[in-house]
């Protein structure tokens, strides 16, 4: 497609979205009553709370920071935990998604595989479309009213389309890695299995292990965000606070965001300069 | 002459490895584990009976309506429940919520071009692409240092805040109008795409900008002429990404209040109607589809003209 019919047609799209919002430029213009909270919530991030702004505090409240600091923690560990559940599904899901271990030598095989191997491809194909297509809050909403929200609700619903998203990007790094050594072991009579976790996960590893940080990067927003449903990450208290006007606090827990998000981005930017090298 | 075994472990002991990597693999392995056993998620009190008697209440009620009366699955009457839905609420709900994510990645492509080469180190460099290429005094060294921190550092901070907790931030200052929505969507991929198009303006080829500079073009010139036509692409594919996930965010930030799907699917949970929630979730996710297909179907189309 000519890139100039692109661009034309994204600015038409854009227009015609505005006009059918009612997207009033003037609107975004803020009123004087709007400018006050604007203007006081922009301050505060030039002074962050250190303390608590409520003039009564409980006397068992831990300070502010510590409990900043424990949100942010949370935050990490649920996470984490959904992580390490999306990898595995990505992973076993991604293997079942892509063609590169069977579609080379499909016509040598016996009937079954023959109508197996496409069939296994196009059901987790439609799973991992299923699964990645609901928003990780409306997961979270499902198992609200299913069966009440845990934490291991939480984490599920964050790590089914985490799971689903890893599998297909999987699935589609291993497809498009160099074949070489796959061929070379698939030559020398190697299983499919064995193909795929000798000859191709290696030749994708590198940017796998890319993609992977930069969903843990992601996990890490939306585990803050499911703090709205309930667990005490960032996101529950960051609600609590703006719902109260105590706007210095809600910098203080953004910028603990903020930290979370600058050391996971650089812990993938070191980890891809490393492998490029 | 070494026998074969012998020359394996060479082999091994010469292949290469990374400290950081293993490191890396070593750290996020901990904190999967405490993550599981440090004590935070509550794994005990989980009432297994309790909850699949729900989860069996749920999977009755999620059936549509109409159905449910009548006892037993007919096609007809599930089909005209949901014609129903599509044409009280749901279609225009699900046209608001396209056109969020469309006005949303368009704002936020608009702010992450004029970004990008303000946080473009060959850009912003007094020795960089476009301009001469003399030493700069170390006074214009740290200005340059200072300015390309606070662009990025801004960048960085719009993208770590996630698109629903600025639309809940801005739904306070603008109302329940589609601005905050559509506001936190594009603040948030202004923060991607900036970020992202500055890496590429720093990957380029200078041999055309240079060729440029070299002929007298300005400094604008240079950037318009030499810098986009080597940008563009790449950009274009990182909106088409970046579109995808808008698409999915429409959805979820109408939960807030603006109206989008997931003010249906929030108002349907509230009035305990899950077979309607259900299906307002399920519209959702064909909308995300077939929206990953249109980006997939031009994306691709682009590398071939490309």
């Amino acid at each position: 497609m000519k890139r100039r019919f692109v661009i034309a047609a994204i600015a038409v799209a854009g227009l015609v979205s505005f006009e059918a919002l009612g997207l009033r430029p003037s609107e975004v213009v803020p009123t004087r009553a709007e400018l006050g909270t604007l203007s006081s919530f922009l301050l505060g991030a030039f002074s962050p709370a250190l303390t608590y702004e409520a003039a009564y505090v409980g006397a068992d409240a831990p300070p502010l920071l510590l409990k900043v600091a424990d949100a942010a923690r949370r935050t990490v560990v649920f996470a984490a935990a959904a992580m390490s559940l999306a990898i595995v599904g990505g992973v076993v899901l991604g293997f079942l998604a892509s063609t590169a271990w069977w579609r080379h030598d499909l016509r040598s095989r016996g009937p079954i595989a023959r109508i197996a191997f496409p069939l296994i491809y196009v059901g987790t194909r439609t799973l991992i479309a299923l699964m990645r297509s609901v928003h990780e809050l409306l997961w979270a909403l499902i198992f609200l009213v299913a069966i009440g929200l845990t934490d291991i609700g939480a984490v599920v619903a964050i790590a089914l389309p985490y799971a689903g998203t890893l599998a297909k990007v999987f699935s589609e790094l291993i497809d498009e890695a160099a074949d070489d050594a796959a061929t070379a072991l698939g030559g020398a009579g190697a299983l499919p299995a064995q193909v795929f976790a000798f000859g191709l996960v290696p030749r994708a590893l590198p940017d796998m292990g890319a993609y992977t940080l930069y969903r843990f990067e992601c996990a890490l927003r939306s585990s803050a965000v499911v703090g709205f449903f309930g667990p005490e990450t960032l996101g529950k208290f960051i609600r609590l606070s703006w719902d109260e006007n105590h706007y210095a606090e809600v910098w203080t827990y953004l910028y603990a965001l903020l930290v979370l998000i600058v050391i996971v981005e650089w812990w993938s930017g070191a980890l891809r300069s490393r492998f490029a090298a | 002459m070494r026998t074969s075994a012998e020359e394996i472990a060479a082999l091994k002991r010469s292949r290469p490895r990374n400290r950081f990597v293993s490191v890396s693999l070593v750290v996020f392995t901990l904190l999967a584990v405490y993550a599981w056993f440090g004590g935070d998620l509550h794994l005990a009190e989980f009432d297994l009976d309790r909850r699949l008697a729900n989860a069996a209440r749920f999977g009755e009620a999620i059936r549509p309506y109409p159905i449910q009366e009548l006892g037993v699955w007919d096609w007809a009457t599930a089909v005209a429940w949901m014609g129903d839905l599509l044409a009280g609420d749901g279609w225009q709900a699900l046209q608001r919520t396209l056109a969020i994510s469309i006005a949303a990645i368009v704002l936020a492509a608009v702010i992450g071009a004029i970004a990008a080469p303000l946080g473009a180190r060959n850009i912003v460099r007094r020795d960089g692409l476009i301009n001469s290429p003399r030493r700069p005094s170390r006074r214009v060294r740290i200005a340059e240092t200072a300015w390309l921190t606070a662009i990025r550092g801004l960048l960085i901070f719009l993208r770590a805040i996630p698109e629903y907790i600025w639309a809940f931030l801005l739904i306070k200052i603008f109302g329940f109008t589609s601005w905050p929505a559509v506001l936190a969507l594009a603040l948030h991929n202004a923060g991607i795409l900036g970020k992202l198009g500055s890496e590429t303006i720093e990957d380029i080829e200078p041999a055309r900008a240079e060729a440029l500079r070299a002929l007298g073009a300005t400094r604008v010139h240079t950037l318009i002429g030499a810098v986009t036509p080597e940008v563009l692409p790449r950009f274009l594919l990182y909106f088409f990404y970046r579109w995808e996930t808008c698409v999915r965010e429409a959805t979820v930030l109408g939960m807030l209040g603006v109206m989008s799907l997931g003010s249906l699917i929030r108002d349907a949970r509230a009035a305990n109607f899950y077979d309607e929630m259900i299906f307002y979730v399920l519209l959702g996710s064909l909308l995300v589809l077939a929206g990953d297909l249109l980006s997939a179907g031009v994306r691709a189309s682009m590398r071939k003209a490309a």
